[in-house]
Order: C-alpha cells, then structure tokens, then sequence
C-alpha cells in the first residue's frame, strides 16, 4: 500500500508533463506564425478563432487526417519507426529537468522533477544525442535524395556540434561541482553563471541552436535547397511527430539555457513562484529562437563546419582553460 | 550589409557580431511595429486614390442626359477595341450615343479614352470589383457606365467594410465610415 501511495506523486507529475507536452506545440506554432508574419509585417493567422488562436487545431485536425503515405521503395519498418525514434528523446530529457525546489503539498515534500539524477546534465546531453537516429533513420528509409542528403548533413552537424555544446557546460559543471541540475541552479545563487560564462553560454547558445537544427543552422530540413529534407516523405500524422520533437527541443534547450545560465528558478520577483518564474526566462528564450530564426538567413555547409571547428570548439576549450585558472 | 557594418564598426564591432545584432534590431522593430495587411474584404477596404483607373464611367449634364457626343474617337483611340459607339441624332439635333458598350474582359485600362475624350464624358472610376462568374456580364452598357462609381473624393485610405449582404462578390464600406478610415501609409515604416 506504501508503495502505491509514493508511486502516487510520481504518475501524477509523469502525466502531467506527457499532456503539457504533447499539446506544448499547438501554442508554439501559433507563436511562431505570429512572429513570422510580424517581423514580415503580416498580421499571420487571423481568421481561425481570435486573432487565429484556434489555427493550430484546425492545422493538428487537418495532419491527423490527411492520407499517410509511404512511398513505394521505402523501407518500410524504418519508415515508421524513425518519427517516434526522434520523438522519444525529447520526452526522456524532462525526466531529469528539474522546475523548482521541492514545494509541500497536502503535507508532503513533493520534489519538482521526475528524477534528480546526479548526474541529470550528462544525461540530457547523452539522450538529446540519440534524437539524431530520428533524422538519420528518416533520411535513409525514405529512399528520396532529398531525404538522404538532409540525414547526411544532419549527421554531419550534429557530430560537429555535440563537441563544443559539451565542452561548453564544463565550466557550469566546474563552478557548480557537481552534474545535478539542481546543485547547478543552487550553486548561482546571487550570481548568474551567465556573468561568469558569457563565453560559455555564447558556444553552448549557438551549439544548441544548431543541435536544434534551427536557423541558421537548419540545413538538414532546408526548404529552399532540399525540399523539406529528411521529412520530405512524410505525410500526415507520422510529419506532426516531427514537427512535435522540432518543438520539444527547442523548449528542452531554451529550459537547459535557463537552468545552466540563467538562474534557474531563482531570482524571480518575491510575488511570482518559482515555477512560474523559471516558465517566464523559457518562454523568454522560446521567444529568441524564433526571432532569430526569422531574422538570419542559412549559413552554407562549408561555413557551418567552419564555425563549429574552428570557432566554437577553440572558443569552448578557451572556456575551460580560463576558468579553470581563475578557480585555482 | 555584413560588409559595410565590419567596415562601419571595425573589427571590435565584427568580434562583437555587431552586423547580426544590427540584425535583430531591425527585425525586433519590425515584430512590434504596425503591419500592413488590408483585412480585405470582411473587415477593411481600400478606397483607391483619384488618378485610379478603375470601371469606366459617364458624365451626364445637368439635363441627365450624357454628355457623349458619340464622335468614337474613344473607340479609335482604344488599342484593345473594347469600345463599341453607335450614334444617333435626337429630336433638338444633338448626336447622342445610341449604344455605348465596353468589354470590361478586353480592357486594358490605359485611361487613353479619357484623354481622347472631347466632351469630359468617359472617364476611369474607383470601383475595382469586377470579378463575375459570368463573362457576359463583363460587357456594361450605357446604363451601366452612367450610375457607375465616379472617382474617389475619400481616395488612399482603408475604410471599415462588409461583403456586401446581398450575396455578391463585393465589399462594402460600412455606413457612416465615410471620414473614420485610416491613412495607410502611416503604417509603413520609412527607410532612411
């Protein structure tokens, strides 16, 4: 009965994040349309509920039942699996992204996390890593030179991007001595790590933009050279399972900004809880991808591997030579 | 703009990505400026300035009676031949056109009619809303210019509007909207 009853918390938070996060993209894709169009000087979806709020239901009615096609040489067991192999990671990472201190609740501590792993960071960045086998999967299933090329340069990417995202936390990890999210976010209590790290938050922003494969680093789904990339074949519900993990990690890395760099849940205004106060700063950063995503254009393929070797890889190596003489 | 901002900044601006926040200025000035769309036809509605050239029209004199002479050099002028004149003679001895049609669908709308025009008669209005589902109705008659829509007096800005309730496929502007439009042009940012 015990066990039940300790179980109890833990299904209710599981749930509770699986639903926020399944319906988390329906908003952002409005978010996202309406950026576009302003920055474009376009009101964007109007007509579909108040000021288009409803637009994203009519899109999800209109991809759940749309024909699911699979083409004809494709193979076909990798074709399906590959969408639910990219969206599974994304779903894993919230396992061990924390929210906020424990907080009590009908007089038990509950903690604000599925899992406060000790090693919470290393685990995010291993699981996030395996999100690519969606795209390579994709790519190669899809039997379209479209699809391959996108998988191809995706693979390229994120091999040339993981290096510096890593290197770039160490320092994180150097002055909070430990890998847990929460000893990180309690260990910049007063100080963001932002003002210590500037460059270490610069590489592990930039990294992530491209471990996103955001603009301007998106060319794995480029529109204009490569159709849509690895997703080219897809139709229906199994392209809304991408469209899904594309979201879910745009938000996983705008939480991983907040928690290494920007103070977490802390130093919010005395009025707001904490947990709002951490969803505020994510927001926030959900907001400056997708300005930049509509402010600069795609980096050709030569100069997006410059930048990663040449630049971000010496850059976070710098990183943790500086700090680590400034902490001796 | 990379090039003339590494120039403008040096190379602390370029360490900097002064070009890319350069960038983000102009875009975040953009997402929270006016946008231009017109939310035509349910909602707004573009009164066309005076030189439009729009549905010709025709003057009529203070009789009523058109101020066409039927002297078809409208019809000469016309490169697209979309000007059919036939004239007749009426009781006082006037040469009044008997038929005056325009194939709307062969129009070009050059305005040459109207500068040919010796008697201020035949002239390009506002109306813009042409479309129909049926060609033969593309050919307006004398009736058809006489209570067309002159040239705006309101013209150049966008007026509170309704498709039109009887069904068709035009929209228009609310009543008593006639002075409360808004000057477009003041939501279109100026370059420097």
């Amino acid at each position: 009965m015990e066990t039940v009853l300790d179980l109890l918390p833990l299904l209710v938070k599981m749930a509770i994040i699986v639903g926020v996060l399944l319906l988390l993209p329906l908003p952002l894709t409005w978010l996202e349309r309406k950026i576009a169009a302003h920055i474009q000087q376009r009101p964007g979806p109007m007509r579909v509920g108040w000021h288009g709020l409803l637009q994203p239901l009519a899109d999800a009615i209109k991809l759940l039942t749309k024909e699911d096609h699979i083409p004809a040489q494709a193979d076909r067991m990798l074709f399906a699996i590959a969408p639910v192999v990219a969206l599974v990671p994304p779903f894993v990472v919230f396992v061990a992204i924390p929210f906020g201190d424990p907080i009590q609740v009908f007089g038990t501590e509950v903690t604000l996390s599925l899992s406060n792993l000790n090693v919470g960071l290393l685990f995010i960045l291993a699981v996030s890593g395996i999100g690519v086998f969606g795209t390579i999967l994709a790519g190669w299933a899809s039997n379209s030179k479209y699809a391959v090329l996108g998988s191809l340069r995706s693979i390229a990417q994120m091999i040339s991007y993981e290096i510096p995202m890593g290197f770039s936390v160490i320092g994180v990890v150097m002055l909070a001595n430990s890998m847990q999210l929460t000893q990180i976010v309690a260990a910049q209590q007063g100080l963001w790590n932002i003002v210590v790290q500037p460059i270490g938050f610069f590489v592990f922003f930039v990294a992530g933009l491209a471990e996103a494969q955001r603009i301007p680093f998106d060319l794995p789904e480029a529109e204009g050279d490569l159709g849509a990339g690895y997703h080219t074949e897809y139709s229906g519900i199994r392209f809304s399972l991408f469209m899904l993990a594309e979201y879910l990690v745009v938000v996983v890395l705008a939480f991983l900004n907040v928690l290494l760099f920007f103070g977490g849940w802390l130093g919010g205004p005395a009025f707001l809880p904490a947990v709002v106060w951490l969803l505020l700063k994510v927001g926030f950063f959900i907001w400056v991808f997708m300005w930049l995503r509509f402010t600069f254009p795609r980096y050709r393929y030569d100069q997006l591997m410059t930048i990663g070797w040449k630049v971000l890889l010496p850059l976070s190596l710098l990183n943790i030579m500086v700090s680590g003489f400034l902490m001796l | 703009m990379a090039r003339t901002q590494v120039k403008r900044h040096g190379w602390i601006g370029r360490l900097f990505f002064a070009d890319l926040l350069a960038g983000l200025r102009l875009t975040l000035g953009y997402m929270f400026g006016k946008t231009i769309t017109h939310h035509y036809p349910d909602y707004e509605k573009w009164i066309p300035y005076q030189r439009h050239r729009g549905h010709h029209f025709m003057n009529t004199n203070d009789l009523g009676e058109v101020n066409c002479v039927a002297c078809e050099l409208c019809s000469k002028i016309c490169p697209c031949d979309c000007i059919t004149v036939i004239p007749f003679e009426t009781e006082n001895g006037d040469r009044r056109p008997e038929v005056f049609d325009i194939d709307l669908a062969r129009c070009l709308y050059c305005g040459l009619c109207e500068d040919a025009c010796p008697a201020d008669a035949i002239k390009l209005g506002q109306e813009y809303e042409v479309a129909t589902t049926n060609r033969a109705t593309l050919v307006v008659h004398l009736e058809d210019l006489t209570s067309a829509p002159r040239k705006a007096i309101n013209g150049g800005q966008v007026l509170p509007a309704r498709l039109d309730p009887e069904g068709g496929l035009r929209s228009v502007p609310r009543s008593g909207t006639e002075t409360v439009g808004q000057d477009w042009w003041s939501r279109i940012r100026q370059g420097k």
